[in-house]
C-alpha cells in the first residue's frame, strides 16, 4: 500500500523539477489535479495516498507554524486530509491549486478548533459558495494552471521585507498593528508593503491593470 | 450594486490569513458579499497561503510517527463516503436578499432585519447599536439623519465602515450602499450624510475613535468606545 517513497524524499515527480525548473510548477499543479480527479471519480486509494504522502507533513507543519501544539496539528492535519478524501468531488482545479484548497481547509480547521471562532468559518464557506454560484468555470483549466504557476514563482520572488510581512500575517496570524509594534515599522508602511505584495501577485496572475 | 470604494488589499491579506479580528471580519465580509472585485483579490490572497503551505519542509525526524498516521488514515478511508457537494441555490446565496434583510454576516450580531433593529439615541440625529458579542474590537451600526454633519474624528486604529443604506460624502469621496471606507489612524474625516434618507452603516473599530469638539465629548461616553 505504500507508494514507494517517503514523503520527505523527492517523489519521482519532484525529481523532474530539478531537471526542468521552468515547467516544474506547471507539471506539479497538473499532477495533483490528475490525482485528485482519480480520487473523485474512481475513489482511487493509491492516488489519495500519494496526495497524503506529499501534503500531510506540509499541512501539519503549517498548522504547527500557526501555533497549534504538535498533537493538535497532527489531528487536524489528519482531518484535513480526510476531508480531501470526502470532498474530492467539489475540488475544481480551474478554481484553485490543490495547495490552496488544502490551505483553506487547514486554516479553517485551525480557526474553528484552536481559536474557536466557528462563525469565521461560516463566513468563509458562504463566500466560497457565492463564488461557485457566480463564476462556474470562469477560467479554462489551462489558464488557471498557468496562473497558479505564475503566482508560485512570484511568491518566491517577493522582496525580503514583503515576504517577511506576508509570513508574519499567514504564519503568526498577526494584525497590521501587531506587526507594526513588533518590528517597529510605522503602521502605514506595514499596510503599504502588504498591499504592494498582494497587488503585485494579483496583477501578474490575472493580468489586470 | 457596484461598489466604488473597496477594502484595502492589505486588509484582504489579513482576512485570508485569519489575522483579522471578529468585528472586522463581520464588516469586511459584508462588503465581500456584494463585491466581486474584492472576492477575486481574496482568492489571490488565499493562493499566497496555498503557496506558503506547499513550501513547508516536512520534518525528516518524524518518519516513524508518519508511518503510524499513514496507516491510521488508510484504515479510515473505507468508512468515509464521497460527499456530493450541494448545488448552491440562489436563495441561499448571500447577496440575494429582500429589502428588509440585513446582510448575512451581520445576523449573528444584529439580527436578520432592518425593521427589527432596536436603535439607541445617542445625539440629535445619531442613533446607534453596539454588538456586545463580537470578541475582538468594537462592532457598531450607526443611523445618521439626512443632511447631518458628523464631528471630525480620527482613528486610534483601523476602522472599516460599510454603507448599507443612504449615503454620505467626505473628503475621500461619495460613499453609497456597498461602499467600504477602510481607514487607518492617519485619516481624519468629517462625513456629511446626503439629504432625503438616513444613512445606515456598519463599522468595526480596532481601537477607540478620537472625536473632537462638543458633540464628540457628548458622544464618546454614550458610544462607550
Ligand atoms: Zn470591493
Amino acid at each position: 500500500m505504500h507508494s514507494g517513497y517517503p514523503a520527505w524524499e523527492h517523489s519521482p515527480f519532484e525529481a523532474l523539477r530539478a531537471v526542468s525548473p521552468a515547467s516544474a510548477q506547471e507539471k506539479d499543479v497538473l499532477y495533483w489535479a490528475r490525482e485528485m480527479d482519480a480520487v473523485a471519480t474512481r475513489r482511487d486509494r493509491t492516488s489519495f495516498m500519494r496526495i497524503y504522502d506529499h501534503f500531510q507533513p506540509r499541512v501539519q507543519r503549517y498548522l504547527e507554524n500557526v501555533g497549534a501544539p504538535e498533537m493538535v496539528a497532527e489531528e487536524l492535519a489528519q482531518e484535513a486530509l480526510l476531508r480531501l478524501w470526502q470532498r474530492a468531488g467539489s475540488y475544481d482545479n480551474a478554481r484553485s491549486s490543490l495547495g490552496t484548497w488544502l490551505f483553506r481547509i487547514a486554516r479553517n480547521l485551525q480557526i474553528d478548533r484552536v481559536r474557536r471562532e466557528p462563525h469565521w468559518v461560516n463566513v468563509q464557506d458562504a463566500l466560497e459558495q457565492l463564488d461557485e454560484f457566480e463564476n462556474p468555470g470562469e477560467a479554462s483549466a489551462t489558464e488557471a494552471v498557468a496562473a497558479h504557476c505564475d503566482l508560485a514563482g512570484r511568491v518566491e520572488k517577493l522582496p525580503a521585507i514583503q515576504a517577511r510581512l506576508i509570513r508574519m500575517s499567514y504564519f503568526e496570524g498577526k494584525t497590521h498593528r501587531e506587526i507594526s509594534d513588533e518590528i517597529d515599522m510605522p503602521l502605514g508602511t506595514v499596510k503599504s508593503n502588504l498591499r504592494r505584495a498582494l497587488l503585485r501577485l494579483q496583477v501578474q496572475v490575472r493580468g489586470r491593470p | 450594486m457596484n461598489p466604488q470604494h473597496h477594502l484595502d488589499p492589505a486588509t484582504l491579506v489579513s482576512f485570508a490569513s485569519g489575522a483579522l479580528g471578529e468585528a472586522m471580519v463581520a464588516v469586511a465580509a459584508t462588503h465581500l458579499v456584494g463585491c466581486r472585485r474584492c472576492r477575486a483579490l481574496l482568492r489571490d490572497a488565499d493562493d499566497i497561503g496555498g503557496r506558503l503551505l506547499a513550501q513547508q519542509q516536512p520534518d525528516r525526524n518524524r518518519q516513524g510517527r508518519f508511518e503510524v498516521l499513514r496507516k491510521a488514515m488508510s484504515e479510515r478511508l473505507d468508512g468515509v463516503p464521497l460527499e456530493t457537494s450541494p448545488q448552491p441555490k440562489p436563495e441561499n446565496v448571500l447577496s440575494v436578499v429582500p429589502e428588509d434583510h440585513l446582510p448575512e454576516p451581520l445576523h449573528r450580531y444584529f439580527g436578520t432585519t432592518y425593521s427589527g433593529l432596536r436603535w439607541r439615541w445617542v445625539a440629535p440625529g445619531v442613533r446607534l447599536i453596539r454588538a456586545d458579542n463580537a470578541r475582538a474590537g468594537s462592532l457598531i451600526m450607526l443611523k445618521i439623519a439626512p443632511g447631518k454633519s458628523l464631528p471630525t474624528h480620527g482613528h486610534g486604529g483601523t476602522e472599516l465602515t460599510q454603507v448599507l443604506r443612504g449615503a454620505y460624502d467626505d473628503r475621500l469621496g461619495h460613499f453609497a450602499p456597498g461602499d467600504m471606507a477602510d481607514l487607518d489612524s492617519e485619516v481624519e474625516h468629517q462625513p456629511v450624510t446626503i439629504p432625503g434618507v438616513p444613512c445606515v452603516c456598519v463599522a468595526a473599530l480596532e481601537a477607540p475613535l478620537r472625536f473632537r469638539g462638543w458633540l464628540a465629548r457628548k458622544l464618546q461616553p454614550l458610544v462607550g468606545l
